[in-house]
């Protein structure tokens, strides 16, 4: 019903995403809620803290992400699951925004190639900036 | 009582769902419950954004498969909202953040014109000029609560990406979503159908909030207590959301979303007025 309701390089774009964004949240879901159980057996308790173990800090989005990757931050293994999860989440939207782009360059969609691409071109930046 | 991480999960469930429903986000609901408890003011607003963009992934991905998120609308605007976002955060010396509070509070107070017209019934754009003609601008969603097809076509986008603009500059001087502006934009200039406009603001703003998160990076605000219990509460709260928002009727939409902005009016002059 659906099929056929709507043309059928839209439905590919509505299902890549769809996917894309539940995939994100899932996952990072997942490590957050492991992430809080072994916080919970670190610290006996799950009460709010605000020290500087517990600050997600980075010169930038991307310097960040390197650095997780390469497990330059301090902390427990509780606050390294907590971490992921959040970078997980931070991806979701920017993939998001990546595969518009490729998939309107697959459908030779030109002017929406543009348009995509300057939200990319702009959103990258603005991840750089401090 | 105090707030720890399992009450804050909690509470991010039911935040999350009204995010969802209305595509406002939800972290200006969640912002004044974290102060309340004690929690510093710059923190919450940091941490906040991180429930905004779980809100926007986990309903957008229920959203963008049943057609009620149009992808095109979303980024033809998200062009506005990010450039405004980026311009917003470096200016806030030339204007006074304070002004724009009351702007805000006034540009929400337009949505009420609508209430002349029948509640939650979608009039039709009458024209469908030439610039949304040639971006395609158009959609069509099968409503399961009336049982029909609805089909649509935006109207007036330039001046509708002109009013994004303004609303991913607020977003970037104030630190907020501005998720309510936006809904207010895809209704009164662009008149897009209810549903559509919930769900594609929806899809919006987890992108204009990542580009907020890039600022608070570097300020060592984002506190992971706060954090993971938002972002676990608001998934759960808004992929329920979005499972619900095509069966409910566009009056129950409109009425759920005109109490939460009454609440947003009364907090944004608040603010206004503290920081005069």
């Amino acid at each position: 019903m659906k099929l056929m309701q709507s043309g059928k390089g839209e439905l590919g774009l509505e299902i890549v995403i769809s996917y894309l964004l539940i995939a994100g949240v899932i996952t990072s879901l997942l490590l957050e809620i492991a992430g809080v159980i072994l916080f919970y057996r670190t610290f006996g308790n799950l009460a709010l803290q605000y020290g500087s173990s517990v600050k997600v800090q980075g010169h930038d989005f991307f310097s960040f992400i390197n650095n997780l990757v390469h497990g330059r931050f301090a902390g427990g293994a509780a606050i390294q699951l907590m971490t992921a999860g959040i970078v997980v989440l931070l991806l979701t939207p920017f993939l998001r925004v990546l595969f518009s782009v490729l998939y309107f360059v697959w459908e030779r969609n030109f002017k929406y190639v543009v348009i995509t691409l300057f939200v990319l071109v702009v959103l990258t930046i603005s991840l750089t900036l401090h | 009582m105090t707030l720890d991480i399992l009450s804050l999960a909690i509470i991010s469930v039911a935040v999350g769902f009204l995010g969802a429903l209305t595509g406002l986000g939800g972290a200006s609901i969640i912002v004044p419950i974290l102060v309340l408890f004690g929690v510093p003011v710059k923190e919450a607003i940091a941490s906040s954004m991180v429930a905004i963009i779980a809100t926007s992934a986990g309903s957008a991905s229920a959203y963008v498969k049943e057609e009620l998120a149009n992808i095109k609308i979303a980024m033809y605007l998200e062009m506005f909202t990010v450039s405004g976002a980026i311009a917003g955060a470096t200016i806030t010396t030339v204007i006074a953040p304070v002004y724009l509070y009351f702007f805000f509070a006034a540009f929400l107070l337009t949505s009420f014109l609508k209430l002349r017209e029948p509640l939650g019934e979608f009039v039709p754009a009458a024209k469908y000029d030439r610039l949304s003609r040639w971006l395609e601008l158009k959609g069509s969603y099968y409503d399961e609560c009336t049982k029909q097809n609805i089909t649509y076509h935006v109207t007036n986008s330039l001046l509708g990406g002109l009013g994004m603009l303004v609303a991913g500059l607020a977003a970037g001087m104030l630190g907020i979503g501005a998720g309510a502006f936006k809904v207010n934009v895809h209704e009164t200039i662009l008149r897009m159908p209810p549903k559509v406009s919930s769900a594609t603001s929806n899809f919006i703003i987890g992108m204009t909030a990542l580009a907020g998160v890039s600022v608070y990076l570097f300020s060592g605000l984002l506190n992971l207590t706060l954090m993971a219990p938002m972002a676990i509460g608001t998934t759960i709260g808004a992929i329920a959301g979005g499972r619900i928002l095509n069966r409910i009727s566009n009056r129950t939409l409109r009425i759920l979303f005109f109490i939460i902005i009454i609440f947003l009016i009364v907090q944004m002059v608040y603010k206004g007025v503290v920081s005069l």
